[in-house]
């Protein structure tokens, strides 16, 4: 009964994180703290669930407990890749800023699509509010 | 198996709730600005649906839904990483 008492409570535990890492994801207003309220849904809201489920459910626990530390293993190599993969979009920002002048291909500079559609029309047209006549062919920079 | 109501009632409470944290979960992916917000959402989704299997099995009282939670955390981690690689560096692998 105590065991019961107390697994409840990890579980609601985990849920309170869980709607507070989902009401991050939302609310935060740039991509960096959003990542960091959807890193507190995989560690403290998945583990108070999971350790919740081991003591409702003692003959399952050593599957639980291979699961938690898996999750313990990936979900930060997982977070620390889309990181990595924000800071390179705002790489490619700056990199397009320095370039402002000259008339860069920018599909060009963006191998990979990170740019959305809607911000690359917008350089275009900003390029050709600017474009000066016979300027020569423009360079297109490979990164 | 749970004998005791209240343990049935509370869990199936949390199971509830879990489940419709997807919907605004899935807000993100569809309004989310850059292509890297849609990726950490769908991350954050495929956590929650961890959650959400674990607390199936303890509704059912199985315990083969754990080794379905564990596959699904496997290749989600596989996913993500391919995804966020192809983002940063234009290729998977």
């Amino acid at each position: 009964m105590l065991l019961e008492l107390l697994g409840v409570i990890a579980l609601f535990f985990g849920l309170f994180f869980c709607g507070v890492g989902v009401l991050g994801v939302i609310r935060m207003p740039d991509a960096l703290t959003r990542l960091h309220a959807s890193g507190k849904v995989a560690t403290l809201g998945l583990f108070g669930l999971l350790v919740g489920a081991a003591l409702l459910m003692p003959a399952a626990s050593l599957r639980i407990l291979a699961l938690g530390l898996f999750v313990l293993l990936t979900s930060p190599v997982a977070t620390h890749a889309i990181a990595a993969s924000v800071y390179r979009r705002q790489e490619i920002l700056e990199e397009l800023f320095e370039m402002r002048d000259e008339q860069v291909d920018v599909t060009a500079v963006d191998v990979s699509g990170i740019l959305s559609r809607s911000l690359i029309q917008d350089i275009i047209e900003a390029q050709q509010r600017t474009s000066r006549p016979s300027e020569g062919e423009p360079t297109a920079r490979d990164t | 198996m749970i004998e005791s109501e209240f343990a049935q009632i509370a869990i199936k409470l949390v199971l509830l709730a879990l489940v419709s944290l997807l919907i605004p979960a899935s807000y993100r992916v569809i309004v989310g600005a850059t292509l890297p917000d849609r990726l950490q959402a769908v991350d954050l989704i495929t956590t929650l649906l961890i959650g959400i299997i674990v607390m199936l099995a303890l509704v059912e009282g199985t315990q083969v839904f754990v080794d379905m939670a564990i596959a699904l955390a496997a290749f989600a981690f596989v996913g993500t990483i391919s995804i966020a690689r192809y983002i940063s560096e234009g290729r998977a692998f």
